[in-house]
């Protein structure tokens, strides 16, 4: 009997489910490989990343030969800083960075704010300041998304709990302070005028008439929770003295004034509901104030440089008693500082270099 | 070979879609293709319903022409390439 006639060509050899099953396993597997090498070719290529290192009291953040870094924040569990126009979060916990803006859309950014849990920034598609919008990352979901859409900057951000609050053109054209409640994005309007706001809690300051000197002639404070309004006269200050910087935390105000004549300058710490005031600190040995303080409950930090431009020193005193102490000693110029609960950053520029350290301050 | 290369295809792509969406929601990223950014701004369902829709069909295409061995090469190829994306998709998400 012949053999039945088989269709022409057909001598394809049988491949036994096993094989063809660790055949398609390694192509699976070998893209997963080229995949994962993109990743860590295009994240080693990446040049905002800086240099961190664990110190026994904190962090060193050091950038070196790059944009210098600024906008320094602190709050909570994270520290933020600015690299250009990028907008850098360290989780204080673990060290790891994460690149929170500009988005993909924008171009330019505005000095971020920091509260416990979220960080507030601007955005904007083109360099001027007509378009922005304002961005909040939120570190307990680990999302960022778009928190409103400004007028014109007017001022930068600043953030407290679900708070934050910035100066901006309201929608007839006029400047305006607005408060906004994070979580659900709703505008409160604080106050129709032109301020540089900063936010602690339920509590909104800004400095308005300002002196002949260059002082504001007085503080507003308005209670975005009751809508009060009241002003304080700032106190024991320097004559000729111009404000260097502010901030506020629960019941007291704490600023920076230099007086370009003599070289004095004072950190003074005043109570908004009774006015007394306290002066943090007094420098007129030959050096003097580079940066604005920082206030987190007690604890008052802020840089001086010493004479003859041969370092600086991060200082810090607890209010309600005890001296002043010296957080650090540094060999470069402290642009800003930051407290937060025990924590104080720093950033410092020398030379080419950037650096942003953290501490414990001490009890 | 072919069956197990398309099984592939269709897991990662549901993988893809999963890992895409979450990526949006978290913010970070913006999707670049313009068609699927289209249905991604139209709805979960039309979504979910093209993406696995239009991923199907071209399984079912290839299966259909599983007698040729072009078809093995193009289910290689393509689970290939879609398990290299979702690998990249899964460690930018997981380094957040």
């Amino acid at each position: 009997m012949a053999a039945p006639l088989t269709s022409a060509g057909s001598t394809r050899p049988h491949v036994s489910e096993a094989r063809a099953l660790l055949l398609s396993a390694l192509v699976l597997l070998a893209g997963i490989a080229l995949g994962a090498a993109g990743f860590f070719v295009e994240r080693g290529m990446s040049t905002w990343r800086p240099e961190i290192t664990r110190t026994a009291s904190g962090w060193l953040v050091v950038q070196t030969q790059r944009t210098p870094l600024g906008a320094l924040a602190l709050g909570g569990d994270s520290l933020v800083w600015a690299n250009g126009p990028l907008i850098v979060r360290m989780d204080l916990r673990s060290g790891r960075l994460k690149l929170l803006g500009p988005g993909p859309l924008a171009r330019s950014t505005w000095d971020p704010a920091v509260s416990q849990r979220y960080v507030v920034w601007f955005e904007a598609g083109a360099a001027s300041a007509g378009e922005a919008s304002a961005w909040v990352y939120d570190s307990a979901t680990r999302r960022r998304r778009q928190l409103a859409t400004l007028g014109d900057v007017l001022s930068l951000p600043s953030a407290s709990g679900r708070r934050a609050a910035w100066c901006t053109t309201l929608s007839d054209g006029a400047p305006g302070i607005v408060a906004v409640d994070i979580p659900t994005g709703e505008q409160t309007s604080v106050a129709p005028e032109y301020g540089i706001p900063v936010i602690d809690g339920d509590l909104v300051t800004w400095p308005t008439r300002t002196g002949s000197a260059g002082m504001p002639a007085a503080w507003a404070l308005v209670d975005v929770s009751g809508g009060r309004r009241w002003s304080i006269v700032p106190a024991a200050t320097l004559p000729n003295a111009r404000l260097l910087g502010y901030d506020l935390s629960g019941r007291t105000l704490v600023w920076a004034e230099t007086d370009p004549a003599s070289g004095r300058g004072r950190v003074v710490a005043e109570n908004v509901d009774d006015g007394a005031a306290d002066v943090v600190a007094e420098v007129n040995d030959g050096s003097s104030l580079t940066a604005a303080p920082s206030i987190d409950g007690d604890l008052v930090v802020w840089a001086e440089e010493r004479a003859a431009a041969t370092g600086s020193r991060v200082m810090g005193r607890r209010l309600g008693g005890g001296p002043s102490f010296i957080v650090r000693d540094v060999a470069g110029r402290v642009l800003s500082t930051a407290a937060g609960g025990n924590t104080v950053a720093w950033l410092m520029q020398r030379g080419q270099t950037s650096t942003i350290e953290t501490a414990q301050a001490p009890r | 070979m072919l069956l197990w290369l398309l099984v592939e295809l269709c897991v990662l792509n549901v993988a893809d879609l999963l890992l895409t969406r979450y990526s949006l929601w978290l913010g970070f990223a913006r999707e670049s293709n313009g068609v699927m950014d289209y249905f991604f701004r139209s709805g979960t369902v039309p979504t979910v319903a093209f993406k696995i829709g239009i991923v199907t069909v071209g399984a079912l295409l290839l299966w259909r022409l599983r007698h040729y061995s072009t078809a093995l090469i193009a289910a290689a190829l393509l689970a290939g390439v879609f398990s290299a994306v979702v690998a990249y998709q899964a460690l930018w998400v997981l380094s957040f």
